[in-house]
């Protein structure tokens, strides 16, 4: 490795650090750093591994301020090199974010195509994670549960199954269990997720186990521990602007409160979220009413 | 299949309130008289979702559940009476009304409100017994 990919490898990694600890700024910042150097150096194939690092950061960061068909043009221009395998990764997340599922599926079936072809083990986890996560959106439990299944025995086979990532897919799998009210079942790899995420600092990725959690015991009737881990979903969610994520933690605490019997608990939740839908003035009326847990999907 | 108890698992909640679940999309749909494509336009998903989804088979976020309530503009009352306490002369006459026009059902509903003045207005029945 020359002196120069050492340099933006050492950059890749701290901005993936930061990312992984929630501090997009800076990731995105490192990247942009990277980026420009890639550049000034004319060299064509670190700028296309930094303007897919930069495009995933965004996508990351809600934002959508880069150019996605400067993404597809870097999978035409390296279908067989590792470049591509991210091109085709960062587009199908860029199609998730826009709603284009099906656009995003064909995207993330390259990403895990190319992968598997490179021989490259944890991009091919990442994908199928990524399409996994699709299948999820679309309902598709037990097709998702197959996938991040096949993704995490691929991180373990590698020693990689106490990582992040491995936590992450622990995460989706867990919860896949706990959407098919197999909740024993999934309980223990969310809450294995989350002491791994918790130990790793990774606490930006500790929203959706928290609230993965909160519907769990809110299914087990466990109410306590549903308030508390809705009450954490709720904190990370608002510290890290993903309103996803507040959304279903207001709705799920707002449940879990209406169940205890804690009318005005749940009515704060129910009007934080009713605040959301400024025209529908009859929402937090309705939500007193009926249940919807039954018909909800968290990761749709 | 696995999937087809997903919606109409009972949890605690459904002793407090009304669950939504797969089959009463479909009846409310029916007694909106919408179409399973005209439905699935209003509330943004796939025909083939929808029909999955009063299946039980597919569920989805809240912004989408959230659309659904408020296409059916519910009243609560539609929920509770018909799961619950409605007879069968009341749920013939709630058919009856659903048959009905736009115009006939207004002049119901003002035939039901002055129904309700002229009773609120009535002096009440002696109860009393004579000595």
């Amino acid at each position: 490795m020359t002196e120069r990919r050492k340099h933006l490898e050492f950059l890749r990694k701290t901005a993936r650090d930061a990312i992984w600890a929630g501090d997009y700024e800076r990731a995105l910042s490192l990247y942009e750093d990277g980026l420009a150097l890639a550049r000034s150096w004319k060299d064509r194939d670190l700028e296309d591994l930094f303007t897919c690092n930069r495009a995933t950061t965004l996508l990351e960061m809600d934002r959508q301020d880069f150019d996605l068909s400067g993404l597809k043009e870097i999978l035409l221009r390296s279908p067989t090199s590792p470049n591509g395998v991210l091109a085709a990764y960062a587009s199908a997340h860029a199609h998730e974010v826009r709603g284009e599922f099906s656009r995003a599926t064909f995207y993330a079936q390259a990403a895990l195509q190319k992968s598997r072809d490179l021989g490259l083990e944890d991009w091919t986890a990442a994908s199928m994670n990524l399409l996994a996560n699709l299948e999820l959106r679309e309902s598709r439990f037990e097709s998702a549960k197959t996938l991040f299944e096949e993704a995490l025995g691929r991180l373990e086979e590698r020693g990689d199954g106490l990582s992040r990532e491995g936590a992450v897919v622990s995460d989706n799998l867990g919860y896949c269990h706990i959407a098919m009210d197999r909740v024993e079942v999934g309980l223990p790899y969310v809450q294995r997720s989350i002491s791994l995420l918790d130990s790793l600092g990774a606490r930006q990725a500790m929203d959706y186990p928290c609230l993965d959690l909160c519907f769990a015991m809110l299914k087990l009737e466990k109410l306590d521990q549903g308030e508390s881990w809705g009450i954490r979903a709720l904190g990370l969610g608002n510290e890290f602007g993903r309103q996803d994520v507040v959304k279903n933690s207001h709705y799920l605490l707002a449940e879990i409160y209406s169940t205890m019997g804690r009318g005005d608990r749940a009515d704060e939740h129910y009007e934080a979220l009713a605040n959301y839908y400024p025209d529908f003035p009859a929402l937090k009326h309705y939500l007193h009413q009926i249940s919807l847990t039954g018909m909800l999907n968290l990761r749709a | 299949m696995a999937q087809q108890h997903f919606s109409d698992m009972p949890t605690s909640i459904s002793a407090r309130k009304v669950n939504l679940v797969g089959s009463r999309i479909r009846e409310l749909r029916k007694g909106h008289r919408l179409t399973q494509m005209e439905l699935s336009e209003r509330i943004g998903v796939a025909q083939s979702d929808l029909s999955r989804m009063e299946q039980g088979e597919y569920k989805v976020g809240l912004d989408t559940l959230f659309k659904l309530l408020q296409v059916f503009d519910l009243k609560i009352g539609e929920f509770f009476g018909e799961a619950d306490t409605a007879g069968p002369q009341d749920r013939e006459l709630v058919a009856e009304y659903r048959d009905l026009s736009d115009e006939a059902r207004q002049e119901v509903r003002d035939f039901v409100r002055f129904k309700k003045m002229q009773e609120q207005a009535r002096p009440d029945e002696p109860t009393e017994e004579k000595e």
